[in-house]
């Protein structure tokens, strides 16, 4: 059974928590205080090479959303491909001004997020897919 | 069943400055479990960004002496002593400073909870970044 999976069952209660990746400082901000008042548990970076260390350090997450366009030598399809093959059962959400959404879910993420995006859609999709891991 | 709150004021805020991602959310959600607001930022420009939005209500930043930028760590504790001298900086100069300086915040929290000891944090924060070490070796 996948760790995402374990992690779910042995605490059905507590909060799912979500990796939010994303470069520019202020909308991290809103999008993860919007996901912390809605209750989620979120971990915050700054770009792929980061939320790489996250994976890799075994921090487990129950969803990523995730910017692609980002500083540093993982975008965040690079980081999708490490998820594939790793974290084969962790769900992405990926954001983005430029990629088309079809590459996005060709690439393996479950959803997709055109910039600038609101909010509350923002907030509709991470709980339409939270929803599906209950 | 929520922590009773010290007192009905406004959250206080601390902007955590520290560019290891890992220490960084062990911190941040330390202090977030003693009450606090917390803005993250992983360079001293990205502290800037956020000191420079009034929205942020930041009143304590808490800045690991290794934090990378276009200027170091003392250059924005001279950048806030220049454009926001109300705020109050600490420096804090190896990953057990941080936790201590975080215990020491956390004691004066908004929540009446004790906090978990610092050197619960600094070993969790090894522990992962042993984890990650080892990842990146294979």
């Amino acid at each position: 059974m996948h760790v995402v999976k374990e992690a779910l069952d042995a605490a059905d209660s507590r909060p799912a928590r979500l990796l939010v990746v994303e470069d520019e400082l202020l909308i991290r901000m809103l999008i993860t205080d919007v996901l912390r008042d809605a209750g989620y548990e979120v971990i915050e970076a700054v770009s792929g090479d980061e939320a790489l260390d996250l994976l890799k350090a075994g921090v487990v997450f129950d969803l990523v959303l995730s910017d692609v366009r980002m500083p540093g030598s993982t975008d965040g399809l690079a980081l999708l491909a490490f998820a594939r093959q790793n974290l084969a059962e962790l769900p992405f959400i990926l954001t983005s001004g430029h990629l088309a959404p079809e590459i996005a879910l060709a690439e393996g993420a479950v959803g997709f997020l055109a910039k600038p995006y609101g909010m509350h859609d923002a907030l509709a999709v991470v709980e339409q897919e939270v929803a599906k891991l209950r | 069943m929520s922590a009773p709150t010290r007192s009905p004021g406004p959250t206080p805020s601390i902007l955590i400055v520290d560019s290891d991602v890992i220490s960084r959310h062990v911190i941040a959600d330390y202090l977030r479990h003693c009450g606090y607001g917390v803005v993250e930022a992983a360079t001293t420009d990205e502290a800037i960004t956020a000191l420079s939005e009034a929205s942020l209500g930041i009143d304590v930043i808490l800045c690991d002496v290794g934090a990378i930028g276009s200027q170091p760590a003392f250059g924005l504790a001279h950048w806030v002593r220049s454009h926001q001298p109300q705020l109050e900086v600490r420096l804090a100069g190896s990953l057990e400073g941080v936790a201590d300086t975080a215990a020491d915040l956390c004691e004066s929290g908004p929540h009446l909870i004790k906090p978990y000891e610092p050197e619960a944090v600094v070993d969790y924060v090894k522990q992962l970044r042993a984890a990650r070490n080892r990842a990146r070796e294979t």
